[in-house]
């Protein structure tokens, strides 16, 4: 019964991570389908056994998840101890093995839902004036730095908490195992309450990751500050994969403040919608846009528990029909670099597209498997993908028949 | 045949295409559920943005139960979302079987609030379980797209359309036989007036039927 599997094997040699310390970036293996079976051996450290190792891993796609302590974990593997000998050990959903198709933007990870179980509580404190806000979960959350997430809920009661940052896709940047920080500012305890502190009650909220969050770029991304002045400085909540020279439009609600920036109406000139440029790229979540915006309404980002009903949030836009960004070439570079995206700092991670104008629309879809970057369950400084100059063998399949 | 395109033009309305929440609804998410004033405020914005209507009005006629259609924008919406629509009859829907005729009305029309059109698909984008209230409870978000004419384009690339890929069955096997059948083709999506488009995003009032 072999008429329509699919079969697929590659090696590549592992880029990043050092064994024992820290992961290499998730590796994306693109096919022309989406597996059910994805094996790995890491050649090197098969060869070579040392402890944190993961010489074999697997992950079949109709084996229910298994959750310990609410978190679901679908790759097995195995990872040498100190001896070093071979055990078993896992990887959480998502984090290990997994697929992906094109289309499918809107995929979720685990929910994180507070008064669930224990291990999934988590609390939001206040943060300094101008942000950012630090989260800490119960257990470790297993994000990295440049992962995305939205929240959920965040209410303490019908009109305290933090329901305004419902829905807005956050880049977090990783402290520890259990704290990471949003760009947000949730300073003025007049309009945010901290969620789930020793004190408060009747909190409900939850937050998952977001597990392709760019698969098509640059696009909307929501606005978290704006400085104004004769250029004007625009932070971003996630990545914006802006570049210079882009074409950007503004959507400012009116509670927001800055609604100057509106790119209609205009009232110096009706109808022709008021755009602006992108001139300086700071890093994935800020840019410097070449309006002059000195006089303009302060950005307000202090939002009431009450407005949340109803609110839209303030947004950034490619316009996408004008942009000129090039990219630099200097020794060393390729002439004809695919678009990137930049999910934290400056970090570059170049798509599987061929060569673009950088600041075009990038379809970044694909479909295939991905090495995520997350640790093993129990060996919390081991991880699938390897580390840096291994040679790693995959073979992927997709069966004609899977029972069940 | 041309789903794929479909999707494809989908997913990335969804990402390049600025959102504006529900909140004409009563349900108590954020986004809220489609109310009238959600429809009237998307509409007006897109009026005062200058886009382009896709549908003229139809007049009304001397006919039981039906009344008069705006020219409307078209909005793209979900299957799961007919029976929220449903609910707004006699404040502001008009479901497709009151217009005064059908000769306009598209198979997949399912009727109109004031001047948009809604267009409904069982493929529209929906992300799932992605709001909360302040009970606990959990939402659907949708992806209602409301466009202008100049909104979008759809190009076709290389000079050449879909190609349709056949290759007879053949034998292979004692109870199989092997054949291929696929599309082939070159193409891109561009927003081409940002102005033109929002995607409205909306939670649920009803429940889901199974």
């Amino acid at each position: 019964m072999a008429e329509y599997s699919r079969m697929a094997k590659g090696s590549y040699t592992v880029s990043g991570g050092t064994l024992g310390v820290s992961a290499p970036s998730a590796k994306i293996i693109n096919l022309p389908f989406k597996p059910d079976y994805v094996e790995l051996i890491n050649v090197t450290q098969s060869i070579t056994p040392a402890q944190h190792g993961i010489p074999f891993a697997f992950w079949d796609a109709s084996v229910t998840p298994v959750t310990v302590s609410n978190v679901q974990y679908d790759t097995i593997v195995e990872v040498f101890n100190a001896t070093p000998v071979l055990t078993t050990d896992s990887v959480r959903v998502g984090g290990g093995i997994s697929t992906f198709s094109a289309g499918q933007m809107l995929q979720f990870g685990p929910t994180y839902k507070h008064n669930s179980v224990a291990s999934a509580d988590f609390s939001i404190a206040l943060s300094g004036a101008g942000g950012p806000t630090t989260v800490t979960t119960a257990t470790a959350h297993g994000l990295t730095s440049g992962d995305v997430i939205i929240f959920e809920g965040l209410f303490q009661t019908s009109t305290t908490g933090m329901p305004q940052l419902n829905g807005i896709p956050f880049t977090v940047t990783v402290l520890t195992s259990t704290t990471f920080t949003i760009p947000w500012d949730t300073s003025n305890a007049t309009f945010y309450t901290a969620f789930n502190t020793s004190t408060s009650t009747g909190n409900i909220g939850a937050w998952k990751q977001v597990l392709y969050p760019y698969l098509y770029f640059p696009g909307t991304s929501f606005i978290s500050g704006i400085t104004l002045g004769t250029t004007t400085t625009i932070d971003t909540t996630d990545a914006h994969n802006f570049v210079v020279g882009q074409e950007v439009a503004f959507r400012i609600p009116s509670q927001w403040g800055t609604v100057e920036l509106n790119s209609l109406p205009n009232t110096l000139s009706p109808g022709s919608p008021v755009y602006g440029y992108v001139i300086a790229v700071t890093d994935y979540n800020t840019v410097v846009v070449n309006i002059n915006s000195s006089a303009y309404t302060a950005f307000n980002v202090n939002q009431t528990v009450a407005s949340v009903p109803g609110l839209s949030y303030p947004q950034i836009v490619a316009v996408g029909d004008v942009n000129t960004g090039g990219v630099q070439i200097s020794s060393g570079s390729p002439l004809y670099p695919s678009p990137y995206t930049s999910p934290i700092g400056t970090t570059r991670v170049s798509t599987i597209n061929g060569p673009a104008i950088q600041g075009a629309f990038v379809n970044n879809t694909s479909q295939g498997f991905i090495i995520g970057n997350k640790a093993s369950r129990t060996d919390t400084s081991s991880w699938v993908g390897g580390s840096n100059g291994d040679i790693m063998e995959w073979r992927a399949y997709l069966h004609d028949i899977s029972i069940p | 045949m041309r789903q794929a395109e479909d999707l494809i033009l989908r997913d990335y309305i969804v990402s390049a295409a600025s959102q504006l929440n529900a909140g004409g609804g009563t349900n108590g998410f954020n986004p809220s559920n489609l109310g009238v004033s959600d429809f009237s405020l998307v509409a007006t914005t897109l009026d005062t943005n200058n886009a382009y209507k896709f549908m003229s009005g139809i007049e009304g006629m001397d006919r039981f139960g039906t009344g008069p259609v705006r020219s409307a924008y078209f909005m793209l919406s979900s299957t799961e979302l007919q029976s929220d629509f449903d609910t707004l009859v006699g404040s502001g829907f008009l479901s497709q079987w009151n217009y005064p005729t059908n000769a306009s009305a598209l198979p997949s029309e399912y009727g109109s609030v004031y001047n948009i059109r809604i267009l409904t698909s069982s493929e529209a984008p929906v992300a799932r379980n992605a709001a909360m209230n302040n009970q606990g409870v959990l939402n659907d978000v949708y992806y209602n797209t409301v466009l202008g004419k100049q909104a979008i384009t759809h190009i076709n690339q290389d000079g050449y359309s879909m190609n349709l890929i056949y290759r007879d069955p053949y034998y292979s096997g004692m109870l199989a036989q092997n054949a291929t059948l696929a599309v082939k083709f070159a193409q891109a999506q561009a927003i081409t007036q940002d102005t033109a488009i929002r995607n409205v995003l909306s939670t649920r009032l009803s429940n889901l039927g199974v």
